[in-house]
């Protein structure tokens, strides 16, 4: 099916500027078959378009110049023509159906998500993807990493800027990789321009899409629906590798995952939950509570010298745990591991001026999760 | 053919018939000043209203995408908060669209559908008058909602939920009684038309003779009679979830977010074409007056108005192509979708065709018309690329959507009302609008507005999202342009303030026939036309209409 | 009846003369066309939906 209509391609990107330059003024071509295809009935279109717009906008600018009033042109009187009306509404229409043969073909085999090699859970949250490579055990969440300053100008604004995040998602190419995708509040949209997929994230539903990328290397996106304050600040990077090297790298964040497993049943000690404690902070926390724990209400209340938060460990946990139902506070149960939690819990139990000296173990956590 | 008559009070009680017109009931004496404005039920100071109102959010709208405009000149938060960017957006989108383009068509309704089809007033002029001053009281509340604690709607004027419900800010209740009251004043003005048109034209003059705006207008107040409602149930569903405890749009009550875009867009649809069909009903007065040759294709333009008012009901879902629907759902909307092209097409065709071996001169509403005709094609073009459903996954929400519907909005719906503004002012004051002042406002229009809106096709297709507060470095430079453009736009406007007020003041006197070419019944009446025309009803002369 | 039905089909294409338009407008029962245009709309719908479904099979 993809080759059947190959010449549609070839034909139109002969009349674009070639394809790399074409990039920043133009939809890109993609990695993905699919992506080229969707290039392909971008662009076919767009001369359709083109053709009609010369014909229509010739005739009617030959027809101000040509009948002008000031030459002393004199008006016809026609008004009525059936035929002509009949042909200006059969062209259109077979060209219509010319266009929608090949769309209905890509629309199909973009909807064929079956018989995928490996599936991938990504969860929109305010304001940050969370990847899960089901059946594997590694799940882990994937922030923008532009600092603040340099979205301040206070820092010259690297090449990625915005589009850059802490940890991309890891994919193998030339496997079909199926995305089943879900949110924790809002409807996001997760888009990655080069791979061809936006698909939006809706809160209880699971949608799903599917990618099989053909080239390896660095694909950048950017939540593309609306989903409150930071919704710019949330891009999603891709990277594709070799699937010798993704095995490896899946390996290595198996491991990881097992180790930090064994670590809920350790003792920590107070300056490695604070170390751990600011990281997830910052990564998770700061972007609603602020990076000094100020806040912003009424939306997001303040942190630091919150009377309740300090003087009530058990209430601080519970919002951690089960967030809040109605208000834009999730529920990390699920996305943060009881190490995570516990080390936040601490952190904000004991920075910036919050000093309750309150130590809050993993394993503490692991018991109120399972309860 | 119309009398000329002293400015004088008549009550209309009779909704039934232009006879009502005859009865002269005098009462008390005419309240003066503000009052006067208040409690008028005339028609013509009625539409006056409508198009100041109208004029004047279009400033306050256009402030706002100012400030969106002025955030977006250079990557990076200068200016505003990401919170207060989302709260400009939305204001400036449903300002825009409920405050701006629904009232400048109301308002020209009013003046102009009495006037065109021999009426002495407005069916109902009472209801008339209601429905206008409902508009400030909702436009009123709504911006008030921005001075609130947590500020205004902050989630786009599509206010998709759960953004608009679970985690909105608590004005909404405000956001969601402002648009019902609009939507209100929105039934109560189609009522209003549809008694007008269908029982009080002149004796003589069929449906088939009417001229196209009124046309337009008849089946526009159609779909608003359809649509409105669902607006309001799908806002009161969205008041249940924030007040009431109930779960229309919450999975975890069992309630379905897609539910509430379903419903957005089965009233969002047609609420597009409700506000282009009025346009297409100006433009093509516009063009055969001055082209001085009727209409081609009269029938086929009212019969194509007719199944484009269909067939807006059908397409609904090619605003939610990338929201999960099931395949054949996508098949469905997209060849719907292609399909309402078709009749799109014919009336650009029979626009242009028109136009070919005409006698054409190019006075201000004849220029604002023609561009009208080249750059709303330009926005049905994109439109017809986003029928496209595969492509649309790349499309949907970036600003080449946002190009996509300003080209049809600014460009389409906008410059319509201006070239129908410049038509009818002579009409409305008796004197001329300034030709040369005129003509630099459209020029400096045509430049602004494509400086603004052609960038964003690009800047779309490169992958930038809509909404955003800022932007990755390489679209910097579409959005420097963007912006430029903007603030030309913008500030060009205020030339057409001036011609205006000008032009009430006074300049080249009009006679009653202020156009050459002019055809339609208006045209009959003496220019600036009195407070009260056609209360004897005018003896339709068939001949030069259309047959 | 027939006529009915014929003005209708061309008023989704757009394409109508003014001969026609004079019949319609002077057969003098609006109620007859709105009827119609319902039911074929309703008709489109269902030829469009089993296109749909056909070609997504």
């Amino acid at each position: 099916m993809h080759l059947s209509w190959q010449w549609l391609l070839t034909i139109t990107s002969a009349f674009s500027i070639t394809q790399a330059h074409a990039n920043s003024w133009n939809m890109p071509v993609g990695v993905t078959d699919i992506s080229q295809d969707i290039f392909g009935l971008h662009m076919a279109i767009f001369w359709v378009c083109v053709v009609i717009g010369v014909i229509v906008f010739g005739v009617m600018f030959y027809s101000l110049f040509k009948y002008r009033h000031s030459k002393g042109e004199k008006a016809a009187n026609f008004h009525e023509h059936t035929s002509v009306e009949i042909l200006w509404t059969a062209i259109p229409i077979l060209i219509l159906v010319g266009m929608a043969v090949p769309a209905t073909a890509t629309l199909k085999s973009m909807y064929d998500s079956s018989e995928a090699d490996l599936d991938v859970m990504i969860t929109g949250q305010q304001w940050r993807w969370r990847y899960e490579y089901l059946g594997e055990d590694v799940a882990f969440t994937s922030n923008m990493s532009t600092s603040r300053a340099q979205i301040r100008g206070e820092e010259a604004r690297d090449e990625h800027y915005l589009l850059d995040v802490d940890e991309p998602l890891v994919l193998p190419i030339n496997r079909k990789v199926r995305f089943l995708m879900t949110s924790d509040d809002v409807i996001h949209s997760w888009w990655v321009p080069e791979l061809a997929v936006k698909q939006d994230t809706i809160p209880g539903f699971i949608n799903e899409n599917w990618v099989k990328i053909n080239e390896p290397g660095i694909y950048r996106g950017q939540c593309a629906e609306l989903c409150g304050v930071n919704h710019g600040f949330m891009p999603v990077v891709v990277h594709a590798m070799e699937e010798e090297e993704f095995e490896a790298w899946l390996a290595e964040r198996k491991e990881a995952a097992e180790q930090e497993a064994m670590g809920v049943d350790r003792e920590w000690e107070m300056e490695d939950l604070m170390a751990r404690g600011e990281t997830v902070y910052q990564t998770i926390c700061s972007s609603c509570h602020q990076s000094e724990g100020q806040g912003a209400p009424p939306a997001f209340p303040a942190l630091a010298n919150n009377n309740q938060l300090i003087s009530d460990l058990d209430w601080h946990m519970n919002r951690v745990i089960n967030g809040v139902s109605g208000a834009a506070m999730p529920a990390f149960r699920s996305t943060l591991n009881p190490v995570e939690i516990a080390a936040v819990v601490t952190y904000t139990r004991n920075a910036w001026g919050n000093e309750t000296g309150d130590v809050v173990q993993p394993a503490t956590v692991a018991e109120r999760i399972a309860q | 053919m119309a009398p000329k008559l002293p400015p004088q009070h008549s009550l209309q009680h009779s909704s039934t018939a232009a006879a009502g017109g005859h009865s002269h009931h005098d009462h008390a004496a005419q309240p003066k000043g503000i009052l006067r404005w208040v409690l008028t039920t005339n028609h013509k100071e009625i539409g006056s209203l409508y198009l100041i109102f109208s004029l004047t959010m279009f400033f306050v709208g256009g402030i706002f995408a100012l400030v969106v405009r002025a955030e977006l000149f250079q990557p990076g938060l200068q200016l505003i908060e990401p919170e207060f960017f989302n709260q400009m957006t939305t204001m400036h989108g449903l300002i825009m669209v409920f405050a701006a383009v629904m009232p400048a068509f109301t308002g020209l309704a009013n003046w102009m559908i009495p006037l065109q089809i021999g009426a002495p007033d407005m069916a109902l002029p009472r209801l008339n008058n209601f429905s206008f001053w409902l508009l400030p009281v909702a436009f009123t509340l709504l911006l008030s909602t921005l001075l609130m604690p947590g500020g205004g709607p902050n989630f786009g004027w599509t206010f998709y939920a759960p953004l608009s419900t679970t985690y909105a800010p608590a004005s909404t209740t405000f956001f969601i009684l402002a648009l019902h009251i609009a939507g209100i004043s929105s039934i109560l003005g189609a009522i209003n038309i549809i008694a007008t048109i269908l029982n009080m034209r002149a004796p003589g003059m069929r449906m088939m003779d009417m001229p196209l705006f009124v046309w337009t207008w008849l089946i526009t107040a159609f779909l608003l009679i359809a649509v409105m409602p669902v607006l309001a149930g799908v806002i009161t569903m969205m008041l249940m979830d924030i007040n009431f405890g109930t779960s229309f749009f919450d999975a975890a009550g069992g309630g379905d977010p897609v539910l509430f875009q379903h419903l957005f867009w089965f009233f969002g649809h047609p609420e597009v074409y409700i506000m282009i069909l009025p346009a297409f009903g100006i433009v093509s007065a516009i063009i055969p007056t001055f082209a001085r040759k009727p209409l081609f294709g009269y029938a086929s333009m009212v019969y194509a108005t007719a199944a484009i008012a269909l067939l807006s009901f059908l397409v609904w879902a090619h605003h939610m192509f990338i929201v999960g629907l099931p395949l054949t759902a996508e098949l469905f909307f997209m060849y719907s979708t292609m399909l309402i092209a078709v009749p799109t097409g014919v009336k650009v065709f029979n626009w242009v065709t028109t136009l070919f071996r005409g006698s054409i001169s190019f006075e201000p509403p004849m220029l604002f018309a023609l561009a009208f005709v080249v750059l709303f094609t330009i926005g049905g073009f994109s439109g017809l690329m986003l029928a496209i459903a595969p492509a649309d996954f790349q499309y949907h929400d970036t600003y080449f959507v946002v190009a996509h519907f300003h080209y049809v909005l600014v460009p389409g719906a906008i410059f319509a009302i201006m070239a129908g503004v410049y038509y009818w002012l002579p009409k409305w004051t008796g004197y001329y609008p300034n030709e040369r002042l005129a003509q630099c406002h459209f020029w400096c229009s045509i430049v602004g507005v494509n400086l603004t809106f052609f960038p964003m096709h690009f800047a779309g297709l490169a992958g930038m999202p809509r909404r955003i507060p800022d932007y990755a470095l390489q679209f910097a430079d579409f959005n420097m342009l963007s912006s430029i453009g903007a603030f030309f736009f913008g500030a060009s406007q205020l030339m057409f303030v001036l011609v205006v007020v000008m032009c009430v003041r006074g300049g080249k006197k009009a006679p009653a026939k202020a156009w050459e070419g002019a055809e339609d019944l208006e045209w009959s009446v003496p220019s600036p036309a009195p407070l009260h025309t056609f209360e004897t009803p005018p003896v339709f002369n068939r001949t030069h209409h259309h047959d | 009846m027939w006529s009915v039905v014929k003005s209708v089909l061309s008023a989704l294409l757009g394409v109508q003369n003014d001969l026609k338009r004079q019949q319609d407008f002077s057969s003098g029962n609006p109620a007859a066309f709105i009827v119609v245009g319902i039911v074929i709309t309703l008709v489109f719908v269902l030829i469009l939906v089993g296109i749909a479904v056909i070609a997504s099979r």
